[in-house]
């Protein structure tokens, strides 16, 4: 998995916060920036990113991509 | 090589659901699983009128919805007469349950080779949960029954996966989506379903548990919790009934 990272296009995350639960890195923050439907978004910290695709695998909304 | 995790291409739209609704997870489960399979061109995805609604477009597969909890009689016919295709049924616990209860009783006894995923959220999430009389639980507060479900008026749930197993049918397994390792369990159940399928074994049945942060007023993390914590506590994960052979790993 080295070098892999978690890319995230926000304008599809609704804020859940599942993500940010299963990181097990805490490289996921829940931010209070609103995307166009009105959701606070997260954002990913590519330095902690591990690559683990835990984000992937959580997110009901097909945010993330890992690669 | 270094494996890229993205969206299957059948997922053609955002999702629909409410925020954390595992719904959208197990859409993805099912698209991820029938890619892998190479089934995706003769996949066709029968439809409850209800939550599940939303994958009809939000997948690029051929699809059909029905009348509510009669999925199983539509995708019997369905198989009966077009064999070769990959039949599956995305519904809910209210369908499957309790209002179609029968429908699902005769896809079991049939053993028509149907993939079925029931969705057990625990209440009737489209309409607003509402009580589903099958699934929700003793003391559990839904829009019908305010105060907690309380078994002298309301009476009992039951775990029906497991009374269902009974009958003979090919495959019956309950995952749920409260972890990364659950998800990835839950797809393999998923794949097992659509793999007798393509090997011409009978009916597969695979409920998963699911949260509905919304009607729960849960927030999607703590809905989750109360599904490892309570639900599954009620309704065991593992595998009922296998006949072709499948170790619970
Ligand atoms: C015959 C019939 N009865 C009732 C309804 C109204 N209705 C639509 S969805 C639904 C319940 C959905 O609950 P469930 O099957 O558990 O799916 P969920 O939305 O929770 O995933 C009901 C009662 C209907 N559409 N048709
Ligand atoms: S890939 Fe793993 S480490 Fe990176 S953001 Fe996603 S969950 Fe966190
Ligand atoms: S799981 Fe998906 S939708 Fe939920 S907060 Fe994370 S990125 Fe957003
Ligand atoms: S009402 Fe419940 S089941 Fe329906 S989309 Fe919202 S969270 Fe999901
Ligand atoms: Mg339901």
């Amino acid at each position: 998995m080295a070098g892999r990272k978690a890319y995230a296009d926000v304008s599809l995350c609704k804020g859940c916060g599942l993500c940010v639960e299963a990181c097990p890195v805490q490289a996921i923050v829940q931010t209070t920036q609103l995307n166009e439907k009105g959701y606070e978004v997260i954002q990913v910290d590519a330095d902690k990113c591990i690559g683990c695709g835990s984000c992937y695998t959580t997110c009901p909304d097909y945010v993330y991509e890992v690669r | 090589m270094i494996q890229t995790l993205r969206k299957p291409d059948r997922i053609v739209q955002p999702c629909g659901f409410c925020g954390g609704c595992g719904h959208g997870v197990i859409q993805r489960l099912i698209a991820e699983c029938l890619e892998e399979l190479g089934i995706s061109d003769r996949a066709i995805n029968c439809v409850d009128i209800a939550c599940c609604f939303w994958t009809l477009d939000g997948m690029d597969l051929d699809g059909i919805a029905g009348p509510h909890g009669r999925l199983p009689a539509v995708a019997t016919g369905i198989k009966k007469t077009r064999p070769d295709d990959i039949v599956y049924i995305h519904a809910g616990d209210g369908a499957s349950y309790t209002i179609g209860i029968a429908e699902t009783v005769h896809i079991c006894l049939r053993d028509v080779p149907v993939t079925m995923i029931v969705v057990n959220n625990g209440v009737f999430g489209m309409t607003g949960g509402q009580m589903s009389l099958g699934t929700t639980l003793l003391g559990q507060a839904t829009t019908s029954t305010p105060r907690g479900r309380n078994e002298s008026s309301n009476g009992s749930p039951g775990d029906f996966l497991q009374a269902l197993s009974q009958f003979d049918f090919e495959f019956a397994a309950r995952g749920a989506l409260y972890s990364v390792k659950e998800i990835n369990r839950t797809k393999q159940l998923i794949k097992k379903g659509f793999q007798n399928q393509m090997e011409k074994k009978g009916f597969s049945l695979i409920e998963v548990l699911s949260a509905c942060p919304t009607n729960w007023h849960l927030s999607p993390v703590a809905a989750n919790k109360r599904v490892e914590e309570v639900v599954a506590a009620q309704f065991p994960l593992r595998v009922y009934k296998d006949r072709g052979g499948m170790s619970d790993g």
